[in-house]
């Protein structure tokens, strides 16, 4: 039965295309120097390079961190490009009807259509490639909305004040290795704003692609939500089939003013490497939100993609009765290894934070849950609650928790619950014996078993992860 | 090098007797290791510095005589400030019951055999205990006399002994490791079972140093085919208390039920880590953790349950419940899996939470004081687990220790 | 005996009791009925001083003594007897131990001696056997695992136990066999005298026809819409809460 469980479980990477992009590329090599024709490329204010080139100190005292459960070989940052542009976007396309009809096609194919006549109503994408955007759709209309969408590389010439007000003000530069790093060389990323009061009309998602070789990926994510506005924001991510580790290192900040409320969801299909653990993404990701007075920031993530993930995106509820969410369905098969979860930190009087981590491990690949939910003294009549459960699938993976509670406050409640389970042949049995063969009955039951956080997601996502998840699980069973 | 393990390390030099060779490993090992400091991840969470800076004037080598326990009859090996004052004379059939140093040959056999040597301070009571005793339960001997180990720390002192513990294949026993006193002292306890096939071990461990006392040390268990374990743990914390449990399912279809008991009060510490490894299929574990933290004390618990890739058909769970009483105190708790096997059925929860106030004004609706009924609740929480004792006798002397130490916490 | 005027009472910033009125005298049998969501249960909550539960307006004085200013207990020690609708359950504290602690505190503030362990627990068993519970119900956790009938004749042997002056019946019927109700309904009546009173609060006739009620009220939206004899329980059996709406659909037109 694993047998077949596995078979289902085998897919191809549907996102691994390579375009054919003539690109302007930075030689391997990480020194001050490559920041500042970083900063010159987006010619940026002295006052971004400064704070740039600290990070940059810092992190050279910084040490890697080694806790994760996942092994990789130590990566050699000077090997690493850590500025690439497709060349067509050189002089900066006023419209789209400029952008290279091959950057517009590589959106195309992954199903993401940026032309105004083929967009997915209501969704607003900025398209960022590499290490540009290319483009961010919709713009005009959320204008009139007072709602800011744009590349942060443009927000830091358009609205400084708020870029330097708020930019490392969630996860400041030292946080850890690879934000410091992020900090020192991001390239693109979006940034919003969402006026006081205002709902966003519409949905907001960045794409994020890789495509050239040997480059790493350094986005930036900046969301305000000023008092009682809010947003839904989602992002999607590919990158082609190569043989080589490329490196992912985001850093995503959410700040939800009284009131307001974020939510985050994301897809997260990085090329995850072959079945013997060649190649893949190494994506490791800083995000975090800090939710002011009775705000309310959700994470919602579904993780198939990556070679090696390392990613916890959390909430700082410091704000009274502010509640944090956290819903996470992580896949990994083949030699992937995922080390995943949150952090909840309450600071705030009757916070309020729910975790729900479904992983499921297939393959040779080991799947873990870290998070840490922790109390403060000042966190009277906070709550969490935290279930965490593991689908193992076949007898080669391994499916780890790590949940770390600290809790200083006698009045908050926290409840930590974990289980494992397989995909039984009982199950299998019962929807084989009802008619269904058994690539449809393990999705189901997968499928089932992510149920609640599948309904976390925006309809629009909802639906790719479904299709993801079933692309996953697609192959010949016999 | 800590200044404290430099002269531990020299100490060590001076100690010459038959389990030189096992010494001398460890003695490299120490002397490669580092002193942990909050990043290390396995004392994330307890200062050891005190253990470090604390000057010791030397214990007065006074003979103090092992509390009674009411309606137990025990053989009792009493150690003083770590010197071995006495251990019971009675012969039992089956039973070898004698002083580390006499023990010779069974000693090396035993000594190191379980006790993973990744914990600093179980290498540190490798080189330094030259004080202890063995058990050695021939096979399918039943002793019905609980045997008793005794420690008793006072001012001063430093202690570092060592049990060994081999029940022979369905053999059967009952040791109860227990430790007490509460002024200023360091001790490392560590204790080693073989629990042989088919053999069942009744044990317990009472780390009731208070105070000052600072303690270190461990239960290490090995568990062959068919083989049982029933462990009850309780510990009050103190200056520095740590214990590090842990159980290897060498064989199959071994089975383990673990409790474990904390109350803490005024500044006390203590941290327990525990790891359950399933190395074999068909193994169970039962583990279920409480603890009460009140005033400015904090509690750690790490509770570990590794399932090794053979070991299908495991059943493993660990339950951590905590009640925090004071806003000064603090709990950290890890329930931890670790999985390489798919057909197991593993789960764990902890839950940190105030005294139940739907049940506490229920109790007062009744006319029972606030107060009381704090005591009572905190008892009744505590008590489900001290009920599962196998042994009465210990429970009832359990008891009224625990509700003094209830009914001097206070609730806010 | 008890006197509850003008009461107004909310919980979570949620008005609740909205100017209750309710006269008991010594020995009589008062009985409470209203619709789901009424107040019911919330009165007897305000009553015996349940944490969260803040009163605004009115009084509530047991023989002469202030109860809105005493703790829960000292309530309780005066002579007030709750039996829960859901009764909470104490996993490890044993029914034995608790009801021994309860009888005991109460005697001390009421300058009585204390009672020894075995006559307690002659006492206990006792009490048990009026209600059907096996003897053994002593010694497990206070509820714990208890089905809904056992949890209430625990309920009903504590009120033997402690032999309050005003007892408080909160659907102490309801999720009972007829058995069962009979032998609540017994355990009451053997503890009906001119000096104790009973508020039984009820949803059906069938606990009334064992326990004869001196006054019938109805309980909706906060307060005492409708008081009566005996006779107004059956009339509610037979016509349910309808009339309420429209009662009120006319209170509304009035006012308007
Ligand atoms: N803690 C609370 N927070 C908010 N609302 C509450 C709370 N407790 C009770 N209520 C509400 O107060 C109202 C009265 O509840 P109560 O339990 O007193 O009704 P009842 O008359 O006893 O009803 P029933 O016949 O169903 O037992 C209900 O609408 C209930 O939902
Ligand atoms: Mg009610």
């Amino acid at each position: 039965m694993t047998e077949q469980i596995d078979k289902a479980l085998q897919r191809e990477y549907e996102a691994g295309f390579v375009s054919d992009i003539e690109s302007d590329t930075f030689e391997p090599g990480l020194n001050e120097d490559i920041i500042r024709r970083i900063s010159s490329m987006k010619q940026e204010p002295e006052w971004m390079l400064e704070w740039r080139l600290k990070a940059f100190r810092n992190w050279l005292e910084m040490e890697e961190p080694d806790w994760a459960h996942v092994d990789y070989p130590k990566i050699d940052f000077q090997a690493i490009s850590y500025y690439s542009a497709p060349k067509s976007m050189k002089d900066k396309p006023k419209s789209l009807d400029e952008v290279d009809p091959e950057l517009l096609k590589t959106y195309e194919k992954l199903g993401i259509p940026l032309h105004e006549q083929m967009m997915l109503a209501g969704v607003a994408v900025d398209a960022v490639f590499d290490s540009v955007s290319v483009v961010t759709t919709f713009r005009e209309k959320l204008e009139e909305a007072g709602v800011i969408f744009m590349p942060i590389s443009e927000a830091v010439h358009k609205h400084p004040e708020l870029v330097q007000k708020y930019l490392g003000s969630v996860v400041p530069q030292k946080d850890n290795y690879y934000a410091a790093l992020n900090c020192a060389v991001f390239t693109d990323g979006s940034f919003v704003y969402i006026p006081k009061g205002t709902k966003c009309p519409m949905e907001l998602s960045t794409y994020f692609r890789i495509n050239e070789q040997n480059t790493g990926q350094f986005e930036r994510t900046l969301i305000i939500a000023d008092e009682g506005s809010y947003v839904s924001y989602l992002e999607g991510c590919t990158a082609p089939q190569r043989d080589e580790n490329q490196l992912h290192a985001a850093v995503v900040e959410l700040v939800a003013m009284d009131d307001a409320e974020i939510k985050y969801s994301t897809v997260q299909n990085w090329y995850p490497g072959d079945e013997e653990g060649r190649g893949g993404i190494y994506n490791f990701v800083t995000k975090r939100g800090l939710c002011h007075t009775n705000a309310k920031i959700s994470w919602t993530q579904v993780e198939t993609g990556s070679a090696v993930t390392w990613k916890y995106p959390s909430c700082v509820l410091k704000g009274d009765n502010s509640v944090g969410e956290f819903y996470s369905v992580a896949l990994t098969r083949g030699c992937q290894q995922a080390d995943t979860g949150t952090k909840m930190i309450h600071l705030g009087k009757n916070t309020r934070s729910t975790i729900i981590s479904k992983g499921i491990s297939a393959g040779r690949s080991n799947n873990s849950y870290r998070g840490l939910v922790r109390m403060n003294s000042s966190a009277k009549g906070a709550r969490n609650f935290t279930q965490c459960d593991s689908l193992l699938i076949g007898d080669q993976c391994g499916a780890h928790t790590f949940p770390y509670v600290e809790s200083r406050n006698p009045s908050a409640i926290v409840e930590h619950e974990a289980t494992t389970s397989k995909v039984s042949d009982d199950q299998m049995f019962l929807c084989q014996q009802r008619g269904l063969d058994p690539e449809k009955a393990v999705s189901m039951i997968v499928n089932g078993f992510c149920k609640e956080v599948f309904k976390e997601l925006p309809m629009e996502f909802a639906v790719e992860a479904g299709k993801l998840l079933e692309i996953s699980l697609e192959g010949s069973v016999g | 090098m800590s200044s404290w393990l430099q002269t531990a390390v020299e100490r060590a030099a001076d100690v010459s007797d038959g389990l030189a060779l096992k010494r001398q490993a460890s003695l490299e090992l120490l002397c490669d290791a580092k002193w942990p400091t909050r990043k290390t991840e396995a004392w994330k969470y307890v200062p050891i510095n005190v253990w470090e800076r604390a000057e010791l004037s030397g214990a007065t080598n006074d003979t103090v005589s092992a509390p009674v326990i009411d309606g137990l009859d025990s053989l009792d090996v009493v150690f003083v400030n770590g010197q071995l004052q006495s251990v019971a004379a009675e012969s039992i059939e089956g039973l070898t019951l004698i002083s580390l140093s006499d023990a010779g040959a069974q000693a090396a056999d035993l000594f190191g055999t379980i006790k993973p040597d990744r914990h600093l301070f179980g290498l540190v009571n490798d080189v330094l205990a030259t004080e202890g005793v063995v058990i050695d339960v021939a096979a399918g001997a039943e002793i019905e006399k609980p045997i008793r180990i005794v420690n008793l720390l006072g001012e001063g002192a430093e202690a570092h002994t060592r049990v060994l513990v081999r029940l022979g294949a369905g053999a059967k026993a009952t040791v109860i490791e227990h430790y007490s006193g509460n002024s200023l002292s360091r001790n490392t306890g560590f204790a080693e079972y073989q629990v042989g096939e088919k053999a069942q071990l009744e044990h317990y461990r009472f780390a009731l140093q208070t105070g000052e006392a600072m303690s270190i040390g461990g239960c290490h268990v090995e568990l062959a085919e068919h083989s049982e374990l029933n462990s009850t743990l309780v510990g009050f914390g103190s200056a520095l208390s740590r214990i590090d449990v842990d159980v290897t399912h060498a064989g199959s279809h071994a089975f383990a039920k673990m409790n474990a008991i904390y109350l803490l009060d005024g500044k006390e510490l203590f941290d327990l880590h525990s790891t359950i490894e399933h190395a074999v299929p068909n193994g169970t574990t039962e583990e279920n953790v409480r603890g009460i933290v009140a005033d400015n004390s904090r509690a750690v618990f790490n509770g570990r349950i590794h399932i090794h890739r053979d070991a299908q058909k495991t059943l493993a769970e660990l339950n951590n419940r905590n009640l925090l009483l004071s806003d000064r105190a603090e709990i950290n708790t890890k329930p931890e899996l670790e999985i390489y096997a798919d057909d197991v059925r593993c789960a764990h929860g902890a839950t940190v939470a105030e005294i139940d106030q739907k049940a506490l004004y229920y109790m007062q609706s009744r006319g029972v004081s606030r107060a009381q009924a704090q005591v009572m609740l905190n008892f009744g929480f505590i008590n489900e687990l001290v009920d599962q004792m196998p042994n009465e006798a210990l429970a009832e002397w359990l008891r009224p220790q625990l509700r003094e130490r209830f009914a001097s916490m206070e609730v806010k | 005996m008890l006197s509850i005027k003008n009461l107004h009472a909310s919980v979570e910033d949620k008005q609740i009791l909205k100017g209750l009125d309710l006269e008991i005298k010594p020995g009589e049998v008062h009985a409470i009925m209203g619709p789901n969501g009424a107040g019911k249960s919330t009165m007897g909550y305000v009553l015996s001083g349940r944490e969260g539960y803040s009163v605004e307006e009115g009084s509530v004085t047991l023989d002469g003594t202030d109860l809105l200013e005493l703790e829960a207990e000292e309530r309780a020690r005066a002579g007030l007897f709750l039996a829960f609708q859901y009764p909470v359950e104490i996993p490890g504290v044993s029914n034995l131990e608790f009801l021994k602690a309860a009888v005991d505190a109460q005697r001390e503030a009421r300058g009585e001696e204390a009672v020894s362990s075995k006559d307690f627990l002659k006492m206990a068993r006792e009490a048990c056997k009026q209600v059907h519970l096996p003897a053994e119900f002593l010694k497990r956790g206070v509820n714990e695992g208890f089905s809904g009938g056992e949890k209430k004749r625990n309920e009903i042997m504590q009120m033997l136990l402690l032999q309050p002056k005003l007892c408080i019946l909160d659907e102490s019927d309801s999720g009972l066999d007829i058995d069962a109700l009979q032998v609540v309904a017994e355990g009451v009546n053997s503890q009906r005298s001119p000096d104790r009173s009973f508020v039984v609060v009820t949803h059906y006739q069938r606990l009334l026809d064992y326990i004869k009620p001196d006054y019938v009220h109805v309980l909706s939206e906060g307060k005492i819409v409708k008081s009566g004899d005996a006779s107004l329980a059956q009339e509610l059996e037979d016509q349910g809460y309808a009339w309420l709406k429209e009662q009120r659909a006319a209170d509304a037109e009035q006012s308007a």
